[in-house]
């Protein structure tokens, strides 16, 4: 609970501006769904089979993944907000629609008949009498919606759409529970007081909801517009990162030294990619000109490719190739340090048996437990080839959630995890990576990718993010980790630091 | 007694009106005048076609065959909205709208020609009161706070605020419990004097039938077998057809009326009229030629006309 405290008062800024990004992003998706749904509900109310075609249109796409959609979106509209939005509204179009058409057509057919026989104008029986009495299920179907959505938009995040999936994405990430536990409870308790919120709203006449829900619009629609416009007008170099700290810091680097040689070029930053496959495709669609990423990624899924060698420096030649033969894209010099896989030890365990290699490791293998995360236990590139490899024989070895295994080491249920070699836990800990002797999983070194675009517009960007080039030991970016993802400092703050440490910037 | 002859032009006329559903005639063949200022009931069996002559007249269901005309006009030639401007509708539950206060449900066929909810107030208010409502505590109140009765004047209240040239009444009362659906009957009995407004009311209720109309259609299976004066309805059905819904007791005696109780006391210095062994069919006609509508049967036991009706409506339950 104190941790949840703290870290509340530490992000505060950030959270604020990821509620709000998480409620306009909700809000505006819902509001523009039910500008869709209860017109077409309308329109349909009195053809029943197109009626009945479109609810189970609407349901069609309920059941669409929503991480397919925001695929599909994104050679179409970019990356950010506006993927967001669409989607969002995709999901809240079925309870809206159905829900109205509903409650537009279960109307008493006596009522109805009445309102025939007494001359009524079509409008007059839409807004006196068809929509006030449909209006109990429109709500409850708004109600849904918004809650559905509020749960959904964590997956704006993904697409660098901001919001409180950011945390929990993070969290995930940085086996940090008290960051994750902050996204996923202030997107419950969203939905939750929206949800009331709208049942408080349900008792107003037509007429003020109207105006509630027209300021409403009105007030979102035009703050994400100018926010929209304004990035528009601006943007000339785009930076994004995966989720998490690294990325982030890294980012903030690449940004500085960009602007020093280039002071007037504008640049903005957009952290938080959840996922791989969107940041490149955002890449490969000039949404976004340059981000951070791994020899190791490049080759084992960006352009598959069965690795020549484990020694890093012919990695990255092979992947620098792969990228210049296949893209249009120009992997720049990588850094110093790797994250990939590997074993670590508490330092009690490590000075007991001497352990400095896997294969010291291998020695006292039989006497010792070990706890591993689910996919590296799995993987034949993880814990199944490496036992191989190494003939390890632990004495009891779990998979687990990732944060648990930490748990697991800090209360000597096991003396061995998996981690990665960045990873701030190393230091918090204080645990013993051990060295890869064997050389077996391959090497992980970061390094920009860089459209060709943006190079021949701005040569001189290679020359400034060639600056990092054999830059940044794992020591030390396992410290910027610490700062930035336990610590709660700012990426950027660590990120000037350092560069103004090694005088890369003046 | 009212004026049951009425003669003037037809308001609504009916001609060689045939209605058909998938070659199934729900009415055929109607030929029906009725006049502006009557009372007309139009009474038969379940699916003999009342409820889709009603309709026809405010255009909620449009014939196959024949023409219609309302104020010598054919329907066909005005516009649908205008027509049913003139037209009051009553349905059989009331259907009062659930979210609209009882001055919002009432003011609505005034609405329909313009007037605005707070404009109608004052009509409403005096309406309401006519019908027994007291409008400073009725106006605000929602139809679920409303007895069926209540719900049902309302309704009717409705109907009549628009000042329409006709009312057409679908079994108003027919969900009502026996003390309300006879005060009901008194009020439109009430309202139909007062304003000699034309009613078209449909009912399956014999006793109804013959309180209220001024003159009566019987329908049976889509065909319109007679239209008279209730009088003339039970003393000289048409067919079987009538004679089963009016005169199902043939062979019934005079005695059977007095048994019931269905006599008055007095009047002793007459000479009886008709004897306890005649049949009901002398009665009615005994009646008919009795110059203040009523016979002495015994010494002392009179037979009036309304008690004739009443007995007859109550034994057709
Ligand atoms: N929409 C329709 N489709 C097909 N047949 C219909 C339709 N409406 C009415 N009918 C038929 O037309 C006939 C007359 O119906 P109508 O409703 O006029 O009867 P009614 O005399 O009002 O009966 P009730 O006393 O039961 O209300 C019935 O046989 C009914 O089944
Ligand atoms: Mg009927």
């Amino acid at each position: 609970m104190t941790s949840f405290i703290n870290f509340i008062q530490a992000q505060g800024d950030t959270l604020r501006n990821a509620l709000f990004t998480h409620i306009g992003l909700s809000l505006v998706s819902v509001a523009l769904a039910m500008l869709i749904a209860i017109p077409l509900a309308i329109a349909l109310m009195n053809h029943p089979r197109l009626g009945e075609v479109m609810l189970q249109i609407t349901g069609v796409i309920q059941t669409i993944p929503s991480l397919a959609i925001l695929g599909l979106l994104i050679p179409i509209v970019g990356i950010g907000t506006v993927p967001a939005i669409i989607a969002l509204v995709l999901y809240a179009l079925m309870p809206i629609f159905q829900n109205t058409y509903a409650g537009l057509t279960q109307i008493d057919a006596n009522l109805l008949e009445a309102a025939d026989a007494f001359g009524l104008s079509w409008w007059y029986k839409l807004f006196k009498i068809r929509l006030p009495l449909a209006l109990p299920l429109i709500f409850s179907g708004i109600r849904i919606a918004l809650v559905l959505v509020i749960g959904t938009a964590t997956l704006a995040s993904l697409i660098g759409g901001g919001g409180l999936g950011t945390f929990i994405m993070q969290g995930i990430q940085n086996n940090n529970n008290t960051e994750l536990l902050v996204g996923a409870v202030c997107s419950a308790a969203l939905a939750i007081i929206f949800s009331i919120g709208l049942r408080l709203l349900s008792h107003l006449s037509l007429k003020k909801l109207a105006l509630v829900i027209g300021l409403l619009i009105v007030g979102l629609g035009g703050a994400f517009g100018f926010q929209a416009y304004q990035q528009q007008q601006h943007q000339e170099v785009v930076i994004a990162g995966k989720l998490g700290g690294e990325p982030e810091i890294l980012m903030n680097m690449y940004r500085e030294l960009i602007q020093q040689e280039n002071p007037k070029l504008k640049v903005t930053l957009k952290p938080n990619f959840g996922n791989t496959t969107f940041i490149f495709r955002a890449l490969q669609n000039k949404q976004v000109d340059i981000y951070p990423e791994f020899t190791g990624t490049v080759l084992q899924n960006l352009y598959p490719e069965k690795l020549k060698s484990h020694n890093p420096a012919q990695v990255y030649q092979q992947a620098h190739q792969v990228i210049q033969e296949k893209s249009d894209l120009t992997y720049l010099k990588p850094m110093a340090y790797e994250n990939r896989y590997a074993l670590a030890v508490d330092q009690q365990t490590a000075k007991r048996y001497h352990l400095k290699t896997v294969s010291d490791l291998a020695r006292v293998s039989p006497q010792l437990s070990a706890a591993f995360e689910n996919d590296f236990y799995h993987q034949q590139d993880g814990y199944q080839g490496l036992k191989r490899k190494y003939q390890l024989h632990f004495k009891n070895v779990k998979s687990m959630e990732p944060s648990l295994r930490y748990e697991a080491l800090k209360n000597h249920q096991v003396q061995v995890v998996d981690a990665y070699t960045t990873d701030p836990q190393i230091k918090v800990q204080k645990l013993v990576v051990l060295k890869d002797d064997l050389a077996f999983f391959p090497p992980y070194q970061g390094a920009p990718l860089v459209r060709n675009e943006l190079i021949k517009r701005h040569p001189e960007i290679q020359k400034s993010l060639n600056r990092l080039h054999n830059r940044i030991s794992e020591s030390e970016m396992i410290e910027m980790n610490y700062k930035v993802t336990v610590k709660h400092e700012k990426a950027q703050r660590v990120a000037h630091e350092y560069l103004k440490s090694y005088r890369l910037i003046r | 007694m009212r004026n049951t002859n009425v003669e003037t032009a037809p308001l609504i006329e009916f001609t060689h009106v045939d209605k058909a559903y998938q070659k199934q005639f729900a009415v055929h063949n109607l030929n029906l005048s009725i006049r502006a200022g009557e009372f007309f009931v139009l009474v038969g069996a379940s699916g003999s076609g009342k409820t889709t002559t009603l309709k026809m007249i405010n255009r909620l269901i449009e014939p196959t065959a024949g023409t219609i005309t309302f104020a010598g006009r054919p329907l066909v030639d005005q516009s649908v909205n205008d027509l049913r401007h003139q037209i009051g509708y009553v349905l059989q539950d009331g259907a009062l709208f659930p979210h609209l206060t009882v001055l919002e449900n009432a003011a609505m066929t005034l609405n329909a020609i313009g007037v605005s909810t707070k404009d109608a107030k004052p009509q409403v208010a005096s309406l309401l009161d006519e019908v027994g409502l007291d409008p400073a505590r009725y106006l605000n109140r929602y139809p679920k706070e409303l007895s069926g009765g209540e719900q049902q004047r309302v309704g009717i209240v409705r109907a009549l605020v628009a000042n329409p040239q006709v009312i057409l009444m679908d079994e108003p009362f027919s969900a009502l419990d026996p003390v309300s659906r006879k005060q009901l009957q008194d009020l439109v009995l009430n309202l139909h004097e007062k304003r000699q407004t034309t009613i078209v009311f449909v009912t399956h209720d014999m006793d109804e039938t013959l309180r209220l109309g001024t003159r009566i259609g019987v329908m049976h299976q889509g065909h319109l077998e007679q239209v008279d004066a209730p009088s003339v309805l039970l003393q000289k059905p048409k067919n079987s057809a009538v004679s089963k819904l009016f005169l199902q007791q043939h062979g019934h005696t005079v005695s059977d009326v007095i048994a019931h109780g269905y006599y008055e006391t007095g009047n002793g210095d007459e000479i009886p009229r008709v004897t306890v062994e005649q049949t009901l069919a002398d009665l009615a006609q005994a009646l008919l030629d009795a110059p203040n509508a009523a016979v002495l049967v015994n010494q002392n036991q009179v037979i009036t006309q309304a008690l004739y009706l009443e007995y007859m409506a109550n034994q057709q339950e």
